[in-house]
């Protein structure tokens, strides 16, 4: 393989890379967010989605956790999880059903939308959502951005 | 309720009872505040169909028969319809109960009650549950009647056949614990369990206490088990009796063979892979019981891809069954001529009892399809090898029965859960 195919090859790449990500932004970015008065200032994926998916109960600084979801079926909630955990809807059931029927765990509560999770958010300490990026207010605070 | 129901005939009644179930689930929502409760359920609805004719296939030994010989097809080996009542008391105390119907040795789909247990969540790390659980052994033994949490058709038997005691009436201790970038879960378990299987037989398993240890790091997990328990399951009554008429050296026969409290143990260690595109898993296990059921060495490896809402599967999985060892015969020579044949029919019987220490192997393609957010149909084939001259896991074989010869099983199977 010569150094001009090489350089096709990567020119092609380059492109694809940046056509795949305006299409992530497209499908709309979401932010992680805790309340404002929270100590957490960033988290990584993995925490997030321990907490998310029942695996851990506290926050980095050890903090008892409480996620909240958006309903079943909306756009933030299968982006999220297929972002941050790598699962599809159907085996994120797959999983709460193997935790539940074990007695391991119950999925975080669901509230309605963007507004909803702001609310829960701002008033219950310890809480964490994910909403629409451009929905974030000064009651909470961003500690992860999902591409 | 339509779980309580004795025909075996399953099919309209689990329909029915999934609809009545479905509808309420709608209702069914007291969401996680406390105190409040929750009602769940899972269920499957299965056909198999082998064509092996001079035995049964069946997915548990604690079935009466299966595909194969009572018929090329058959309903009742996957079919299992789930309900679980969850309460919660306050942040702290909280109880399940689950209960299963499936079909029994009595062939009835009597439901029998899998959890009932009161958990007292200490921290949000520690919890202590008093009552029975599903024992936690290999990946999946905890949740292995729910169908839809696992990409196969059921969980591979060579594997998780080969422990018959399931739960644990008693106490158990879970702690869990995080490292930098992993999350550990150490669960140990006391307690002990007593099932009627069929006309005064039990099965009952005393001071069952195990280990289980399961890491999770990203897409990564493992999972560590083991369990000893003192174990009785009286089968072939006639034969110990007879062999214990045959003075010392019978009795000696009689009680290292049979089935009376003796000791059971077993261990396990899994791994699984899973990004969400594709999966690998494999798991590995050693039993070991102090009578004729022998002991065995087990393993499977499964992996997949998933393509959107299917996903094609393939696996291998293998056990490799030892009878008992020791002298297990009747010596002959020197008995009055009428001794000699009834000695001779006790060795003939012991020799067909160790032969169903089950050896096998089979290898599995399949697919399955998430029809719906909480439904996924799977259709599976399988080549099922039973080897070394027993009959491995398949039941109900007769005389003609050819070990070594492989059994062509298909099932389609409808999971759910709500």
């Amino acid at each position: 393989m010569n150094k001009r195919t090489l350089h096709s090859i990567a020119a092609t790449l380059a492109a694809t890379t940046l056509f795949l990500s305006c299409a992530v932004a497209q499908a709309g970015e979401l932010v992680v967010v805790v309340s404002a008065r929270s100590p957490v200032e960033a988290m990584r994926p993995d925490q997030v989605a321990a907490i998310f998916l029942g695996q851990s109960a506290r926050f980095p600084d050890g903090t008892v956790a409480t996620p909240v979801d958006q309903p079943i079926g909306s756009g933030q909630r299968d982006g999220f999880y297929r972002r941050v955990t790598g699962k599809t809807p159907a085996l994120l059931k797959a999983w709460w059903s193997k935790m539940v029927f074990t007695g391991r765990g119950q999925p975080p509560r669901e509230v309605a939308g963007n507004a909803a999770v702001l609310q829960a958010v701002a008033s219950t300490p310890g809480a964490i959502g994910y909403i629409d990026r451009e929905a974030i207010d000064p009651s909470v605070r961003q500690v992860l951005l999902v591409h | 309720m339509h779980l309580t129901h004795h025909a075996p005939s399953f099919l309209p009644s689990a329909v029915c009872a999934g609809c009545i179930l479905f509808s309420l689930g709608a209702a069914a929502h007291a969401e996680q505040a406390t105190p409040g409760w929750k009602f769940s359920g899972f269920g499957t609805v299965g056909v198999v169909h082998s064509d092996e004719k001079e035995a049964d296939f069946s997915a548990s030994a604690l079935k009466p028969d299966g595909a194969g010989r009572s018929g090329a097809w058959s309903r009742h080996v996957d079919s299992t319809l789930g309900a679980q009542l969850d309460l919660a008391f306050n942040p702290r105390w909280s109880a399940v109960v689950q209960v299963i119907s499936e079909q029994r040795l009595d062939r009835s789909y009597e439901p029998r009650v899998e959890w009932a247990n009161v958990k007292y969540q200490a921290t949000p790390e520690l919890a202590l549950r008093l009552g029975r659980i599903a024992l936690p052994m290999f990946i999946a033994a905890d949740y292995r009647k729910v169908g839809y949490a696992y990409p196969w058709a059921r969980t591979p038997l060579e594997v998780y056949g080969v422990l018959p005691i399931s739960s644990s009436d008693g106490a158990d201790v879970t702690w869990r614990w995080d490292g930098e970038t992993s999350h550990n879960t150490t669960q140990v378990f006391y307690g002990y369990t007593d099932m009627r299987l069929y006309d005064g037989v039990r099965l009952r398993g005393n001071a069952i206490t195990g280990l289980s240890h399961t890491f999770e790091s990203g897409a990564f997990s493992a999972r560590a088990s083991m369990l000893t328990t003192r174990m009785t399951l009286k089968l072939f009554p006639e034969l110990f009796d007879g062999l214990s008429a045959f003075g010392p050296q019978g009795r000696d026969i009689a009680n290292r063979l049979s089935g009376d409290n003796k000791r059971a143990t077993a261990m396990s260690i899994g791994l699984s892979y899973d990004p969400g595109q594709w999966f690998v898993t494999g798991e590995a296990g050693r039993s070991k019981a102090k009578s004729y059921l022998g002991s065995s060495k087990s393993m499977y490896a499964s992996g997949g891809y998933r393509h959107g809402d299917f996903t094609p599967y393939v696996g291998f999985a293998r056990v490799w069954g030892t009878p008992p060892g020791g002298a297990n015969t009747l010596p002959l020579a020197g008995l009055p001529r009428q001794f000699a044949v009834a000695a001779a029919m006790l060795n003939a019987g012991v020799a067909t009892v160790l032969s169903t220490v089950p050896s096998q192997s089979t290898l599995t393609a399949g697919l399955r399809w998430d029809v719906a957010r909480n439904i996924a149909l799977k259709l599976q084939h399988e080549r099922v090898t039973p080897r070394n001259g027993s009959r491995g896991m398949l039941v109900n074989s007769i005389p003609e029965f050819r070990s070594g010869r492989t059994a062509q099983v298909s099932s389609v199977v409808v999971d759910f859960v709500f």
